[in-house]
């Protein structure tokens, strides 16, 4: 019995062994960081395979001055400690740029390594306001950072008569970040903050924040954080009864939500990052996305493609493989993208806001009037 | 000291005598390691090391006095923002942390242990979790802990003018924490406290009978746990710089308590091999990509299937 398991044990390490030594011995080595595993899973998911295919696509051309590109992907499961791990791991292999980042609050305590390595970091996903200040000068925010999307949130709501807001978010950094922000930025906007509740990430039951919402008034739902809640909290407003608009915050931004909150989804507003849907210029990619992983793209898709496509172009641009020098290009960046345009301030964001309000009709997110 | 050593019986003495010498070759395999390993290796040594002292903590807790608590990382959380409140926003000194931290987990462990603690072991676990989700949620909603981000900027600290930096100081700096825990837990494990703790954990009423007061036993127990869950925080928000309520979920207080079972219950080197275990085994298996959660689990259900009552268990039990 006890020799068994120790045979079972020891293959269980060995295999585990043999898969981290496989990644292959290029030359020029780019981390991806991203959330491969937990609730968040499907989004760190697209993010890897996009960038992927935007190093893949460098790679046909002869690669970056010369040499080939390397992708080794580190999961941060958006806990701040197992993004310490996965942070200093990378850095140790050695990699010369990393991109990725989901979680806000995973995010933070990885900045001080990244900056003590001096190694350039795109930030795809994550976009607390913390994030500026904690930066060394090597990390750059590809998104929006939320400031950007809450004066996008007024906006819709004063172009939807929308007077009484019930801001609703889920406690981490990211959510409640933004449902801070667009609060008082509606309220210096002349609305009126109706319910401002917060819920716990992976709850089932709504009920209480729906009692709530509808006894307070509010005109509209703005909820802040991810799709998982957002879906569940959709169905359980309209089973209630909720007859007002329903406005998303991006990380709502997945197929899935469609899935789950099914025809109560309808006539819901998302404050989407560019999505593959919506892009003009975007079905090529769509369909290459699709016939690689068999799935659809989902809301980072181009984004990440983009940041893809931005490292290997500032490398280039660099002239070199080294870090300070790409920091250097980074900051030089003049790239338009499937997503649009990307140009950094002094501060390492974006000059302009990402975000723009998209409709659900027919189980589909289309442009909103 | 010597006194207690001598008055042991004869058998506890040659088992404290042969764990000597592998205890020494694994100190020294520990001192040397930042010779040869990279910051990877040392970042995931170090969680390993926060890992044991958190779970020697709870295993004066679980262990020792058999009071099952679900909310310890609610201490560790105390330690952590006070040290971080307290330098981040008011420049305290990190040492001077240190002191404030351990008394703040006196406090928040007499609160919710002396009117608890008379509760036997299922009502205690329920107790005890609500109050590990009290404390992340208040760190959630207050100003002062920085919110749902929770605070960055976090004071390094120095000693001798010199600044721990890098995370082979950090290493240093738990492996120095994790010894003074073993020396903590070894000392009380034999003292008159540890025995009290030892009785109360089999029979509470026929310990009552013997003239042990277990409410303050076990009211020790739940304080000296806190107390070295509140210094592994103050260090933990040291390294890492920014602290947020993420780290503290329901979740770290089953990773601590899967150490402390894992290993074997009571036993320090069963709850050090389990600790390391724990902190280890999602590491070993990141090559195993999504299916990462799935593998450590069956492992786990593996060594709890073959090892009922943990690695290296109490032989006392």
């Amino acid at each position: 019995m006890v020799a068994s398991f120790k045979r079972l044990a020891c293959a269980t390490a060995l295999a585990g062994l043999v898969m981290t030594t496989m990644a292959n011995a290029a030359d020029i080595k780019i981390g991806i960081v991203a959330p491969m595993t937990g609730q968040l899973a499907s989004e760190g998911q697209d993010m890897e395979n996009a960038v992927k295919m935007a190093i893949d696509a460098a790679n046909a051309k002869g690669g970056v001055n010369g040499d080939k590109i390397a992708t080794i992907t580190a999961d941060d499961a958006c806990d701040p400690q197992q993004a310490v791990t996965a942070g200093s791991k990378l850095v140790s292999e050695g990699v010369t740029a990393i991109v990725g980042g989901y979680c806000s609050g995973a995010v933070l305590p990885t900045l001080k390594i990244y900056g003590d390595a001096g190694v350039p970091f795109v930030i795809i996903g994550a976009n607390s306001t913390k994030l500026v200040a904690a930066n060394q000068g090597n990390a750059f925010l590809a998104n929006s950072t939320g400031d950007m999307q809450a004066t996008t949130a007024v906006e819709l709501f004063k172009k939807n008569g929308y007077k009484k807001i019930a801001v609703i978010d889920e406690g981490d950094a990211y959510s409640s970040d933004l449902a801070k922000l667009t609060a008082e930025a509606f309220k210096n906007a002349g609305g009126e903050i109706a319910a401002r509740e917060t819920t716990t990430a992976g709850e089932q039951d709504y009920s209480a924040v729906v009692t709530k919402v509808k006894s307070s008034g509010a005109d509209a739902v703005f909820w802040t954080a991810y799709h998982a809640g957002g879906a569940l909290l959709t169905k359980q407003l309209r089973q209630a009864g909720f007859q007002g608009g329903i406005v998303l915050g991006d990380g709502n931004n997945s197929p899935e939500y469609l899935e789950i909150a099914g025809s109560a989804g309808e006539g819901v507003y998302l404050l989407s990052p560019p999505t593959v849907d919506l892009l003009s210029g975007a079905a090529d990619f769509k369909a290459k996305y699709k016939a690689a992983y068999g799935r659809d793209a989902g809301a980072y898709a181009a984004l990440s493609h983009d940041v893809g496509d931005l490292i290997v172009d500032a490398m280039a641009r660099a002239k070199s493989a080294d870090q300070k020098a790409i920091v250097a290009a980074l900051k030089a960046s003049d790239f338009k993208g499937l997503a649009g345009e990307i140009k950094f301030t002094d501060k390492n964001t974006l000059q302009t806001s990402n975000f723009h309000p998209v409709v659900a009709k027919g189980g589909k997110w289309v442009a909103a009037e | 000291m010597s006194e207690e050593a001598t008055s042991l019986p004869a058998g506890q003495r040659q088992t404290l005598r042969r764990s000597l010498l592998p205890g020494l070759a694994a100190l020294a395999c520990a001192l040397v390691l930042p010779q040869f390993a990279n910051a990877y290796v040392l970042e995931v040594a170090t969680t390993a090391l926060l890992y044991v002292v958190l779970c020697l903590g709870l295993n004066i807790v679980v262990g020792y006095a058999g009071l099952l608590d679900l909310g310890y990382a609610a201490f560790f959380a105390v330690g952590a923002y006070t040290t971080g409140i307290l330098t981040a926003e008011f420049g305290f000194n990190f040492w001077l942390s240190i002191p404030v931290s351990m008394v703040a987990a006196c406090v928040a462990g007499i609160i919710i242990g002396a009117p608890t603690l008379r509760l036997r072991s299922d009502y205690l676990a329920i107790v005890t979790l609500g109050f590990g989700e009290i404390v992340r949620i208040i760190a959630r909603n207050l100003d002062i802990t920085g919110g749902a981000s929770g605070l960055v900027g976090i004071e390094r600290p120095e000693v001798f003018g010199f600044k721990l930096m890098q995370v082979q100081h950090f290493y240093y700096a738990f492996l120095v924490l994790a010894l003074l825990t073993i020396f903590v837990c070894l000392s009380v494990e034999r003292s008159r406290m540890g025995r009290a703790w030892f009785y109360v954990r089999y029979d509470e009423d026929a310990a009552a009978g013997i003239g042990i007061n277990r409410v303050s036993a076990k009211l020790q127990a739940y304080m000296m746990g806190a107390v070295i869950a509140s210094v592994a925080g103050c260090l933990y928000a040291a390294k890492m710089t920014a602290i947020s309520p993420e780290s503290f979920t329901f979740n770290q207080s089953l990773l601590i308590l899967l150490g402390v079972v894992l290993g074997g219950m009571g036993r320090i080197p069963g709850v050090v091999l389990g600790a390391i275990l724990v902190a280890l085994l999602p590491e070993v298996l990141r090559g195993a990509g999504t299916y990462r959660p799935l593998v450590t689990a069956v492992a786990l259900l593996a060594i709890m299937l073959f090892r009922p009552n943990g690695l290296w268990p109490d032989k006392r039990v």
